[in-house]
């Protein structure tokens, strides 16, 4: 059975990096960033692609951001998806997850789609919450954590991951929602020609009015959001840092290693 | 617009979740802001014994008991919800932020249009205005965001940010009739899976040396597994190692991994994301190394060690045999 796959997919900071407040106070500073693909949206792409390898039917690629993401949705088509489209959303920050949600729904109920895959959360704002809103927001049945995808007859049967290991192993009807967990399968490489090729592909931009509204704002919220403040973690911590060269470091580690005893010699 | 505060409890095989009894105690607190009442919400088959467990922390329990919320289904579940919510009008719903929390709140947010604020480390009502403290970026930004609606908020608090309730008197059971569509529960539950189980258990020992991503190759592990030797423990690691396979599953330590209490651990190259310092933030002794002096697990560890973990730890492990 075909299936209409979408995939929602984030290009965020690379979370290796190091960060420092905008003078503003409302955002990160930008200037210095490098983006990457959101890390369980990999593993979104790479279950949706071998859904479509397995079962056949088109990938789409979506993402919501500014023309920098078109990146990142090329490297989605030379990893197999069919198709790549970009709400094209200025917001560099996208804070508000609701926002975010509404103005996805709004742009999947345009494409025919039998599967929305999302990662479980993004490695920037840490929501778990855009693939289970989407859902709510579509009337689609979903599961989140999802760590393996079954295709059975014209449904799924899909785990979704617990705390401590466990899982819970559902089977759900089609048109669904699911959000790919770390580690749901091992995602591919790019092949050079592929990459080659996505070059040149089209990337379909959706702005307002292609969903009838004259702006995103227009794109109602039940409530009004607003970023107070963006600061560095309060320096909490207590830890006795030991400083020195390598060696030095070495050496006062394993003393105090032998002095705690934790050393059987 | 009502001033009450809606806790989703969480229970698994017989057992209220850990983090059920936080939102518990957090409910309170903005209960008090709020001028309402924090009322439990359970839902479950035969179930009147968890609710009766959860009322012995001195708070109203609102039991929704139904043969399709025998196990969690987003459907089952956000019926049930959906139904409190529109009863009780709320000013908050809260939840704890798991992997069960993940799928309910922001479901119950999107099908009901609420306002939604997620893994929130702290949450508090100002007059309307709810607002929600978080860590963004691998813990290294915090960011306060204020949401003001007329409708319920839907929250999500992370686990560890809060102390648990306290067992109190003065709570009690209410059953509350809800008819559950069972053709609406479009998730069918088939069963719980459980890892296969043939390696060490890591929870069992008093010594782990965790490798994480800063390890850079599979056959640095080595490195570690002397050292971890050398102190009489035992090898674990972070989730991006187990997911791809350099190690067993059964070596993660965290949230969807183990929990472990070791006399003390060692983080070697692990940046201390939530996920990972849930699994091991109540060791003994806190030893990390790690090339980022604004990694997280800096915030947790007792000792501190700015470095590149491959040239150190071969280093130290002369010195402990020399």
């Amino acid at each position: 059975m075909p299936l209409n796959l979408i995939v929602c997919l984030k290009q965020i900071p690379n979370p290796d990096l190091q960060f420092a407040i905008a003078p503003t106070g409302k955002d990160i500073k930008r200037e210095t960033l490098n983006y990457k693909t959101n890390g369980s949206d990999e593993y979104a792409l790479e279950e949706a692609v071998r859904i479509k390898e397995k079962h056949g039917g088109r990938v789409v690629a979506l993402t919501m951001g500014p023309k920098r993401a078109d990146s990142m949705l090329r490297e989605a088509l030379a990893k197999g998806a069919d198709e790549a489209v970009r709400v094209s959303y200025e917001d560099v920050g996208g804070y508000d997850a609701g926002k975010t949600g509404r103005i996805l729904a709004a742009a999947i109920k345009t494409l025919p789609h039998d599967l929305v895959l999302t990662g479980v959360q993004s490695d920037d704002l840490v929501n778990s919450a855009t693939g289970a809103l989407v859902a709510g927001l579509l009337g689609l049945a979903h599961v989140s954590v999802v760590t393996k995808v079954e295709v059975q007859g014209s449904g799924l049967e899909v785990w979704s991951e617990l705390e401590g290991g466990l899982s819970r192993r559902y089977s759900v009807p089609l048109p669904a929602l699911v959000s790919i967990q770390f580690g749901a399968n091992v995602p591919r490489y790019a092949p050079l020609p592929a990459i080659m090729k996505a070059t040149r592909q089209p990337i379909k931009e959706i702005a307002p009015a292609a969903l009838g509204v004259p702006g995103w704002d227009a794109i109602a919220t039940p409530y009004a959001f607003a970023i107070r403040k963006l600061s560095p973690p309060e320096a909490k911590g207590h830890a006795t840092m030991i400083s020195g060269s390598p060696e030095e470091q070495a050496k006062k580690l394993a003393q105090m290693l032998r002095e705690k005893g934790f050393v059987r010699r | 617009m009502g001033k009450d505060i809606l806790l989703l409890a969480e229970h698994f095989e017989g057992q209220l979740a850990p983090s059920t009894l936080e939102i518990v105690a957090k409910g309170r607190e903005l209960a008090a802001q709020s001028g309402g009442v924090a009322k439990a919400a359970l839902f479950g088959h035969d179930a009147g014994g968890l609710a009766q467990a959860l009322a012995g922390y001195g708070l109203p329990v609102l039991l929704v008991d139904d043969a399709s919320l025998s196990e969690y289904t987003g459907g089952g579940y956000g019926q049930a919800a959906r139904a409190l919510v529109e009863s009780l009008a709320p000013r908050v719903v809260l939840a704890a932020h798991t992997s069960q929390g993940y799928d309910l709140a922001p479901g119950l947010a999107g099908a009901m249009d609420l306002p939604l604020a997620s893994n929130c480390l702290d949450i508090r009502l100002e007059g309307d205005k709810l607002v929600a403290t978080r860590r963004l970026l691998n813990e290294k930004v915090q960011g306060e965001f204020e949401i003001s609606s007329e409708k319920p908020y839907i929250v999500t608090l992370r686990p560890g940010s809060t102390k648990r309730a306290e067992p109190a008197p003065g709570g009690q059971v209410t059953p509350m009739a809800v008819a559950i569509d069972p053709s609406q529960v479009r998730e069918k539950f088939l069963g719980i899976e459980r890892p296969q189980v043939s390696d060490i258990d890591i929870a069992a020992a008093d010594v782990i040396v965790s490798a994480g991503r800063g390890i850079q190759k599979k056959e640095n592990l080595a490195i570690i597994e002397e050292f971890a030797k050398i102190l009489g423990g035992v090898v674990g690691a972070s989730r991006p190692l187990t997911d791809m396979e350099w190690l067993p599953k059964t070596r993660q330590v965290g949230q969807s991994g183990k929990t472990v209490r070791p006399k003390l651990y060692i983080a070697c190259g692990i940046s201390g994301a939530m996920q990972h310092v849930a699994g091991m933030k109540d060791a003994g002794l806190i030893v990390a190394i790690n090339m980022d002096p604004s990694a997280p697990i800096f915030e947790i560890a007792h000792v501190g060690i700015v470095g590149n973990l491959l040239q150190i730890v071969p280093l130290a492990v002369k010195e402990l045999k020399g």
